[in-house]
């Protein structure tokens, strides 16, 4: 009985709860290693580095809602990198180049993201191909459409933006936290507490049932794809603005961090299993990480490393927390 | 009861842990020590491994500067900009960054210099910001010397194709130079600018590519060191027929210049972007600031005629005697 409770304490505690807990851990660790001995101020555990921290999780963050999303749906959506590049492309195009209002280039590049969602989609439904393979290919249409606009240079936002923005008292860089938090509470609670949401998990979890159970299974997964394609190209607008600049070679790579923020909240590759919050959380799990390394000597070398340990660690944690629950 | 006995023993043990590592990084009976962040484009491109070396070979000589070495595992310009805007939130005592993305950096450099953190940029620069002073190569000129250089090479007239990796406000300013360099001739015709990424792997195919392509190119000038960085790259280029010239010296470039895969390269001072950035932050922190914000290196213009000559010197770089 002790050591089967010995057993399933340790799984227990990175399930459900377990992405929070597994952040307030180590945010608390981090604080105190990095404390400082000399009286000067904690070069951590400083409002100013926690603005930074939610600042740059969110580029992943936001995305990573639609990530969890689309898994939770049995998908997998390897665009949102390129997404995230073209949006910025297109929102810095029509504002800096076409002088077109902020908003309606905002409008537009978020538009522009709800269209490789749904290119995405007509694959998946329509054309049955494999997600990967569907979203591999519109990965590659969103960055090469991205370095057709651009010919390689960039658009300089921050060029036409008046200095000292600051929509409703708060300045641009403490924007991006703000919208994937609220972004998070909403999409949560679609997952939650609408039909829409057990739709997708439903989806994910078993499609031929959902489908007898009168789950329209081609709608859910259009609208999985269409949000996530709309998420990553909001986190492209945002960072269009809030950095002031839309650049073709932007993000790169950052498909594969959103996905391992989505899986490290909780959203299961098989399908059937996702949380949004637990998304959001595992994009600040790896902001904290990439913040606290940068401050450790000799951490350098060791950043992906580490990264790469600790989503191991977590998710087979998890899996072994679901195994026990099963 | 056992088992939740031994778990708090493992979480006490973790704290204690915790609480005795900071020790382990900030010494507590030592004089503190200034502390300069260095940000490289990316670690994985070569020469700035030298510039490490330079710069805590610096700091040991003048004593009391610990070097932060920190940057992105690849050319990623928006994990660059989270990197030096966590060396800001940390209040380090300077900073000395190459830039990837000057423009993009400006914002976040001004407000370090605002929040009285001096910054100095090497390599590259981000000239519209309030950085205090800059140390590397006159881009412009060394565009211009490998323009000359191959012109001379391929005696004033033939197709040449250019490699770059197109963001960096140094490349281009190379770039401008070698194309203001070659207008200088009516008989050279610039076929193409490829687009490398910053990735010595990328270059081979575009090389392999482009000789398809274009067979009867009769130059190749690369803005940055990737055709030099790696050994086959530059296989598909018949010498006989087609000349070479590349920025960077570092090895194995020695090494395919001997063999004569390349004819021409021209070398940066890798070691003084570390030295050289370490001793422009103390003099600001001591309060002589720079009153030319460009300190221009210069380079070295190396054939195989001064290839052995250069590779002295280059010994003597590595050991710190010169």
């Amino acid at each position: 009985m002790i050591a089967h409770r010995r057993r399933v304490l340790l799984p227990r505690l990175v399930s459900g709860w377990s992405a929070a807990v597994i952040l307030l851990l180590e945010f608390g660790f981090f604080t105190l290693v990095l404390a400082p001995r000399n009286g000067g101020p904690h070069t951590f555990a400083n409002l100013a580095n926690v603005a930074l921290i939610l600042k740059y999780s969110s580029i992943f963050g936001i995305g990573a809602i639609g990530a969890a999303m689309v898994i939770g749906a049995g998908g997998i959506d390897l665009a949102p990198g390129a997404v995230i590049a073209l949006a910025s492309v297109i929102t810095g195009h029509l504002f800096v180049i076409e002088n077109a209002p902020l908003w309606a280039a905002c409008v537009a590049g978020i538009t522009v993201g709800l269209a490789a969602g749904a290119v995405s989609a007509a694959l998946v439904v329509l054309a049955n191909l494999p997600p990967f393979i569907a979203t591999l290919g519109v990965m590659g249409i969103a960055r090469g459409a991205g370095f057709l606009i651009t010919e390689g240079r960039f658009y300089d936002l921050s060029s036409r933006l008046p200095s000292g923005t600051a929509p409703l008292g708060l300045s641009l860089a403490g924007w991006p936290g703000v919208i994937m938090m609220l972004l998070a509470a909403y999409f949560q609670l679609v997952m939650t507490r609408t039909a829409v949401g057990r739709h997708v998990l439903a989806t994910g979890g078993n499609e031929v049932a959902a489908r007898y159970a009168g789950v329209h299974v081609g709608r859910v997964k259009t609208f999985v794809y269409v949000t996530a394609g709309g998420l990553a190209a909001l986190s492209g607008v945002v960072l269009a603005v809030v950095q002031g600049q839309g650049k073709a070679d932007m993000a790169t790579g950052y498909e594969l961090d959103i996905i391992a923020a989505a899986v490290v909240g909780g959203a299961s590759l098989s399908g059937g299993r996702a949380s949004v919050v637990g998304a959001v959380i595992g994009s600040l799990i790896f902001g904290v990480l990439r913040n606290a390394l940068a401050q450790i000597p000799g951490g350098t070398f060791a950043d992906r490393l580490i990264l790469g340990f600790a989503v191991l660690i977590i998710v087979v944690m998890d899996r072994l927390a679901t195994r026990e629950r099963a | 009861m056992i088992a939740f006995r031994r778990h708090t023993l493992a979480l006490l043990s973790l704290i204690a842990v915790a609480n005795a590592l900071p020790g382990c990084f900030h010494p507590a009976d030592t004089p503190r020590m200034l502390r300069f962040a260095f940000i490289p484009k990316a670690l994985h491109i070569p020469v700035f491994e030298y510039a490490r070396i330079g710069a805590e070979r610096a700091a040991k000589r003048l004593g009391g500067i610990e070097i932060i070495w920190r940057g992105a595992e690849s050319t990623d310009e928006i994990r660059q900009k989270e990197i030096l805007e966590s060396f800001i939130a940390q209040h380090v005592d300077g900073i000395a960054i190459s830039c990837l993305n000057g423009d993009l950096l400006t914002d976040a450099i001004d407000r370090a210099v605002d929040a009285g953190i001096p910054v100095v940029t090497w390599d590259s620069d981000a000239p519209r910001s309030k950085r205090l002073a800059f140390y590397g190569v006159n881009d412009v000129e060394a565009g211009r010397a490998l323009g000359d250089g191959l012109a001379k090479l391929i005696s004033g007239h033939g197709r040449v194709a250019m490699i770059t990796s197109l963001g960096a406000d140094n490349l281009q300013k190379r770039l401008d130079g070698a194309k203001d360099a070659l207008k200088k001739y009516a008989d050279i015709r610039i076929v193409e600018v490829f687009d490398v990424r910053d990735d010595a792997v990328r270059v081979a195919e575009v090389i392999a590519s482009a000789a398809q392509r274009y067979p009867d190119l009769d130059g190749w000038l690369s803005v940055g060191g990737w055709p030099v960085f790696v050994r086959n790259a530059l296989d598909p280029i018949d010498p006989s027929r087609t000349k070479v010239v590349a920025f960077d010296t570092i090895p194995p470039a020695p090494d395919l210049l001997r063999a004569g895969k390349v004819q021409l390269l021209v070398g940066q001072k890798y070691f003084g972007w570390g030295e050289e950035p370490v001793r422009l932050l103390k003099r600001i922190i001591e309060g002589d600031r720079p009153h030319e914000p460009y300190q221009y290196s210069g380079m070295d213009v190396v054939t195989r005629d001064n290839l052995d000559a250069y590779l002295e010197q280059w010994k003597r770089w590595q050991q710190g005697t010169l």
